[in-house]
């Protein structure tokens, strides 16, 4: 139980780090933003984790709410990429 | 902390052992599903290509820990907290990703030899009362 436990955890902090990475090193921002969002779908799935193993409900409405709010991240990036290419033309 | 877990332990069932078990893999699937995706933004070449790497934990990582959870608490609250999350997550992910992928056809941050078909381009082309 205890190497499953731990396995977990260094498969999502390897999975975390290489995320992360691509963030740093994105060639342009569309890559950061979908880097970003897959970042944001880890810490949601690390609550949830860590809620699953711990047994208890407290993080719940933090699901909630990431999973509502965190899309308009990359609309809003998406959006500002598209205004910035129409001032280029 | 420790005293509250004390007496469950001592009435647990064969039954919770096994859905303790069942919710502990299916964390390890969709922490590999994570995994997966932190490697397909690696390695892959340019924006739609991450992006199909970067929908495997948004929709089946986060289902299959949503089950985890409802299987390690096995409470009818906590399922009816999460089915809304579930699904406010397959309403908002494809929003997104359609967004980022329009964006990176317009701004030229896609592989062009890599396409197989270009219909949007084709659709570009040909008027829209060309009747074509």
């Amino acid at each position: 139980m205890n190497i499953l436990l731990l396995v977990i955890f260094v498969v999502f902090a390897v999975a975390a780090l290489l995320t992360l990475w691509r963030i740093v090193t994105g060639p342009s921002i569309l890559d950061r933003a979908v880097a970003s969002d897959v970042l944001l779908t880890e810490v949601m799935c690390v609550l949830g984790a860590e809620m699953a193993i711990n047994q208890h409900t407290r993080t719940l409405p933090v699901l909630l709410i990431i999973a509502a709010v965190g899309v308009f991240g990359s609309i809003s990036i998406a959006r500002f990429v598209a205004r910035k290419d129409n001032a280029d033309r | 902390m420790i005293l509250a877990t004390a007496p469950i332990e001592v009435t647990a069932s064969p039954l919770d052992a096994v859905l303790d078990t069942v919710a502990l893999v299916l964390i390890l699937v969709g922490a590999l599903l994570c995994l997966t995706a932190a490697i397909g933004l690696l390695r892959f070449r340019d924006v739609p290509t991450r992006l199909h790497a970067a929908t495997k934990p948004q929709v089946l990582g986060l289902i299959v820990i949503c089950i985890a959870i409802a299987l390690s608490l096995r409470s009818w609250a906590v399922l009816a907290f999460i089915v809304p999350i579930v699904l406010i997550q397959l309403a908002t992910a494809p929003l997104s990703a359609h967004m980022v992928g329009r964006q990176a056809y317009r701004n030229g941050t896609l592989d062009r030899a890599a396409l197989y078909t270009d219909e949007l381009r084709a659709s570009k082309e040909t008027p829209p009362a060309a009747g074509g």
